[in-house]
């Protein structure tokens, strides 16, 4: 019986997104998107779900009086990023 | 990048794999501290050596290592801008900064102990000891094997201390922050100008 794969990870630009956070310890949305070639709208979306599901914490703050947000991902997204991997890994068995 | 489009289980791994690729490729370190430590530890050996040989100056000499404090203000001032600049902070450069923040420590009040308990030369031993330790490290977690190699340099200059208990033993800094800093400091900055212009 194969796992369901997360649907809040099943799609390519959100796992593009946690694909990045996932190997470094936070980012700022303007590397994340020059990363990923998206658009800055499409993005917050994107990023606004991954944050509505825990898998990442959104940190918005002002630097040098212009607005910052930095990404991160959070213990519940490492663990969902996981799942979602050994799901994949168990599709591709077969 | 599309957010609604279904893809297949390979094509998912191939992005996951292309993302984590992207986020380590960005080399971080341009070698600017190496170059920086290494050519103020170089001119503050090549001084001191020299006052100490060709003049009357004694123990006075060795206060041309002041400089170091210089290096450490711009140091400070350097790691606080780019700090601000990073648009990515990543584990790697946490866990460097960590092993040169200890080393700093180490370095410290190894200088003080043996100012007070032990011989300068023995000092000048430990400093080739102490060298060697964050280099090869900082080589071990970048693989980045000209560190690995300077910090063998060091460690085998810090044995050669050992025979070498005149004032020459300031001289075995140079051949060590040849290796260990210099060196590298330069073939770290062609990387990352390689790195972020590929």
């Amino acid at each position: 019986m194969f796992k369901e794969l997360d649907p809040i990870l099943h799609s390519q630009l959100r796992l593009a997104v946690m694909s990045l956070l996932i190997s470094v310890k936070e980012a700022e949305f303007t590397f994340i998107k020059e990363k990923t070639n998206a658009t800055a709208g499409n993005l917050s979306v994107q990023v606004q779900k991954l944050k509505d599901a825990g898998y990442i914490e959104v940190i918005k703050q002002f630097k040098d009086n212009y607005p910052q947000t930095t990404c991160k991902v959070t213990p519940e997204g490492v663990k969902a990023f996981e799942a979602y991997v050994q799901a994949l890994q168990q599709y591709l068995k077969v | 990048m599309s957010q609604t489009e279904k893809f297949s289980a390979v094509e998912s791994l191939a992005l996951i794999e292309s993302m984590i690729n992207k986020a380590q490729n960005k080399y971080s370190e341009n070698g600017t501290l190496y170059l920086l430590w290494g050519w103020v530890v170089f001119l503050c050996a090549v001084l001191h050596y020299g006052l100490l040989t060709f003049t009357e100056l004694g123990k006075s000499a060795s206060l041309v290592w002041l400089l170091t404090l210089l290096a450490m203000a711009y140091q400070l001032y350097y790691i606080i801008t780019q700090q601000k600049k990073a648009k990515v902070k990543n584990y790697t450069d946490e866990i460097i900064g960590y092993v040169w923040m200890v080393f700093g420590i180490c370095m410290g009040l190894v200088t003080l102990i043996i100012s007070q308990l032990g011989t300068w030369q023995l000092l000048y031993a430990f400093i080739l000891l102490f060298y060697g330790m964050p280099t090869f490290l900082t080589g071990a977690i970048m693989r980045f094997n000209p560190l690995k190699i300077g910090g063998l340099l060091c460690w085998t200059l810090s044995v050669c201390s050992v025979f070498v208990q005149g004032r020459e033993i300031i001289l075995l800094l140079i051949p060590a922050v040849l290796g260990a800093w210099i060196i590298p400091g330069y073939l770290l900055r062609a990387k990352f100008k390689n790195s972020n212009n590929g």
